[in-house]
């Protein structure tokens, strides 16, 4: 299965710059087609499509979220395995391993070393085995008036 | 639709250089599940008999496992395998890291390459697009020199398994490496490679794994992960060698439970064993001539666990792995930095060649490691290197002038590197032991210890005569991964297989020296559940948990959907074995030509030490092992009858 793109498609191109896969192909201003066997289903140009043409795969149209309330990991060391599942399932690679800061604890635990990169698919939290991650829309830095 | 595998694999030809997606129907995964069961059941069919295992012919895979990528745990091993270059048979290596799942996250179960490239290449795919690119910048470089160039070109998402200079220059004893020196080091695969000129294989995907249900697999998972982080409290690493004495003395022994070795594990990864191994009887000592008393605790505490554990930065975890038995350590000298050096490792290049120069052993860690050069058989040639010059059939003249004596860890250093340049002696020595005992002449032959070419590794058979066994028995000769009283002992497959013998907690130790009907009962059980493990991609230390606590069959159906029982998938581990075995049958192999040297089984026996007087009944253990089998009881041959029984011909037949 694969996300769609509807008539709708405006042709701008945002799709195609964040797809981590290269699945999406299309002329400036044409309509833009998904390669069903690239595409991961991670969602992301579902999120980002500035006029809502995309379908998920089973046909539901994608809304556009704002980039900053797109949900992002948050680990619990407490439960986590050190395994690496997470780090290996997130397809734009923006998760990385910690250095040893206790010498009573040696393992290195995920943490998000590139949040630019996230793009909010959930794989990581989806893949952890005993659920030490779970996906929030961060709180902003700072909420001014 | 397929569901835990992919479903397809991905073959190249280097001579033509055409790649071509290939589509594996579902009857294969059932019949002989993923990874090495994959590969035997592609290569039997691809190779033909005789082909030169460097040579056009010769087909090597790279396959990941049925379970990688679904969420159960200890799934990250990664399988090479083609026609051995060393033993002449099937070979197999397997390998830990990060390279696995990346296979899966192609697309593809496996990687295959037939053919002979022109120039130095490299295979890259990313996205569902595989291209060979040229590899001239990368030729010569160490295995992790050239993993950092590749990194660099396409990507710190990319996975690579890559040779060094020893698989370039077609070294027998040479490995495949991945995730900057972890090393499929068994088989001489890494020569293969090197005959292709193929030096890496590179892997960018995001591909989704399908998995049957994903709750059960967690839940499974959730449990086992409780049991890898339970941890009891252990002595001083020092007081290992004391334990290893104890079970040297005492008459009695308690049945291993795999937990117990997992606490060590996760503590001091499988350096825990390296003195204790000396002290009971487990390692062997100068060429297998010796003993603790020639190798004692005060040479051997050079290598206490406590000692590796000061030179450790942080654990490290292989995929999907929750017991971490890996370490990145410091290393003084050219290398900064390096895998901690495993038991095998250590003993190999330690207590075999008497040297107890610890700096030594982590400086040719690191060397043999970014060399692409087995640390087991480098050792194990170095080793017999030095019983040749001690007894005069080596000189100073031959050795370049090094002074190649027992424990001399320069002349050993020296000796390693020139084997790795395949400069002077080391160009003789380059290919293992019996390549060179053959070379040199003289009866050199009666000092190699080795089972059908392949060194053997550092577990003796005159502790645990399942070692001898396996090392005698298996597809793979002189494999110490796949079975062992000790081994049958943690798996605790009576658990959950039925019909299998139980083992009592505490037996007396002189019944483990009998060659009776139970000990290849038990030799059997431990191949044909390997097989499935190797098939499933989980790695041998979290099945020595115990399979009630590391859910292997469990984990099996959750992922496909399948409702196997458990006797069903050691059936499908009884037909990769004996299509392995049929392989080297097709290839000219005499399965009796793979019995382990003489010394190894004590013909003649130890005079003194843990192994003192202790002769293994090794000829009629591989006979009634053959038998469990169904193979022919006298030469090791697959029966028509059995290869029916197993499906086998049929199959065979169709592709």
């Amino acid at each position: 299965m694969s996300y769609t793109i509807t008539g709708m498609c405006n042709g701008c191109g945002a799709c195609v710059r964040i797809c981590p896969v290269d699945a999406i192909q299309g002329e400036k201003e044409e309509i833009h087609v998904i390669e069903e066997g690239l595409c991961i289903e991670c969602g992301v140009c579902g999120r980002i499509c500035p006029v809502d043409a995309i379908q998920d795969q089973s046909g539901a149209l994608c809304v556009r979220i704002k980039r900053s309330e797109w949900e992002k990991p948050q680990f619990n060391n407490k439960k986590c395995m050190s395994c690496e599942i997470c780090i290996d399932s997130c397809p734009v690679d923006c998760l990385g391993l910690s250095e040893v800061s206790d010498q009573k604890d040696p393992h290195g635990y995920p943490y998000m070393e590139n949040e630019k990169a996230c793009i909010g698919c959930g794989y990581c939290a989806l893949e952890c085995p005993v659920d030490a991650i779970t996906m929030i829309v961060p709180e902003p830095e700072f909420s001014g008036k | 639709m397929s569901e835990g595998y992919m479903g397809k694999i991905l073959m190249v030809d280097l001579s033509t250089g055409t790649i071509n997606e290939e589509i594996i129907p579902d009857k294969i995964y059932e019949n002989y599940l993923s990874g090495t069961g994959l590969a035997a059941y592609i290569l039997y069919n691809m190779i033909p008999a005789g082909a030169d295992p460097l040579g056009p012919e010769n087909v090597l895979g790279f396959v990941s496992g049925l379970l990688t990528g679904t969420g159960s745990l200890f799934a990250g091993r990664w399988m090479a395998a083609g026609k051995s270059p060393l033993t002449g048979g099937w070979g197999d290596a397997n390998c830990g890291g990060n390279f696995s799942p990346a296979i899966k996250r192609c697309g593809y179960d496996g990687i295959f390459f037939k053919g002979i490239s022109e120039k130095p290449v490299y295979l890259y795919v990313k996205n569902g697009r595989a291209e060979l690119r040229e590899a001239f910048h990368l030729w010569g470089k160490d295995a992790v020199e050239a993993e950092d160039i590749l990194i660099r070109e396409t990507g710190a998402k990319s996975r690579v398994a890559l040779i060094g200079p020893a698989g370039e220059k077609l070294s027998l004893i040479s490995g495949i490496v991945n995730d900057r020196g972890r090393m499929a080091a068994r088989s001489g695969l890494g020569a293969v490679m090197g005959s292709k000129k193929l030096k890496a294989v590179v892997l960018n995907g995001a591909k989704r794994i399908p998995v049957h249900d994903r709750d059960e697999i967690r839940k499974l998972s959730k449990k086992c992960s409780k049991w890898v982080r339970f941890q009891l409290p252990l002595p001083p690493g020092s007081m290992m060698a004391y334990v290893g004495a104890l079970m040297r003395f005492l008459p009695t022994q308690m049945a291993m439970d795999g937990m117990l070795y997992k606490f060590f594990l996760r503590k001091w990864g499988t350096g825990s064993m390296n003195q204790m191994s000396i002290e009971m009887g487990d390692s062997p000592i100068k060429n297998w001539l010796g003993s603790n008393v020639d190798f004692d605790s005060k040479k051997s505490i050079s290598t206490n666990p406590d000692v590796f554990a000061d030179y450790e930065l942080v654990k490290y975890h292989c995929y999907s792995c929750p017991l971490g038995c890996g370490g990145i350590c410091s290393a003084k000298g050219k290398y900064a930095e390096t895998h901690r050096p495993e038991y095998e490792t250590v003993l190999a290049l330690g207590g075999l060649c008497m040297n107890d120069d610890v700096d030594s052993i982590f400086y040719l860690n690191e060397l043999l490691n970014r060399a692409g050069m087995d640390t087991i058989s480098a050792g194990a040639t170095v080793a017999f290197a030095i019983e040749c010059y001690e007894r005069g059939i080596l000189t100073k003249e031959d050795t370049d002038g090094l002074e190649l004596t027992w424990g001399n860890s320069h002349a050993i250093v020296e000796l390693i590197r020139k084997m790795i340049k395949r400069e002077g002696i080391g160009d003789l020595l380059a290919d293992g032991s019996k390549v060179a005992a053959q070379k040199i002449g003289k009866g050199a032959d009666r000092y190699v210890v080795h089972a059908g070419g392949q060194e053997l590794p550092m577990h003796d058979g005159r502790n645990d005569p399942g070692f001898a066994l396996h090392y005698s028995v298996e597809p793979t000769p002189g494999r110490h991964t796949i079975g062992a009283q000790l081994y049958y002992e943690m798996f605790q497959l009576w658990k959950v297989v039925k019909g299998l013998p139980r083992i009592w907690p505490l037996y007396f130790k002189s019944g483990k020296y009998v060659a009776d009907e139970k000990k290849v009962v038990m030799g059997a059980a431990c191949s044909k559940f390997m097989n499935v493990v190797n098939g499933a991609g989980l790695c041998l230390f979290g099945t020595f948990i115990g399979s009630k606590r590391t859910p292997t069959f469990g984990w099996l159906n959750a992922a496909t959907g399948w409702e196997k029982t458990p006797e069903e998938y050691m059936e499908i581990g009884e037909r990769i074995q004996t299509l392995k075995q049929a392989f080297n049958i097709k290839h000219g192999i005499n399965p009796g030509d793979y019995k382990l040297s003489n010394r190894a089984f004590g013909d003649p026996p130890l005079e003194e030490g843990a192994n003192e007087g202790r002769t293994v009944n090794i000829e009629k253990m591989m006979s009634d092992y053959w038998k469990q089998f169904g193979w022919d009881a006298r030469t090791g041959k697959p029966a028509s009858e059995s290869m029916t029984k197993l499906g086998i011909n049929q199959v065979h037949g169709g592709r």
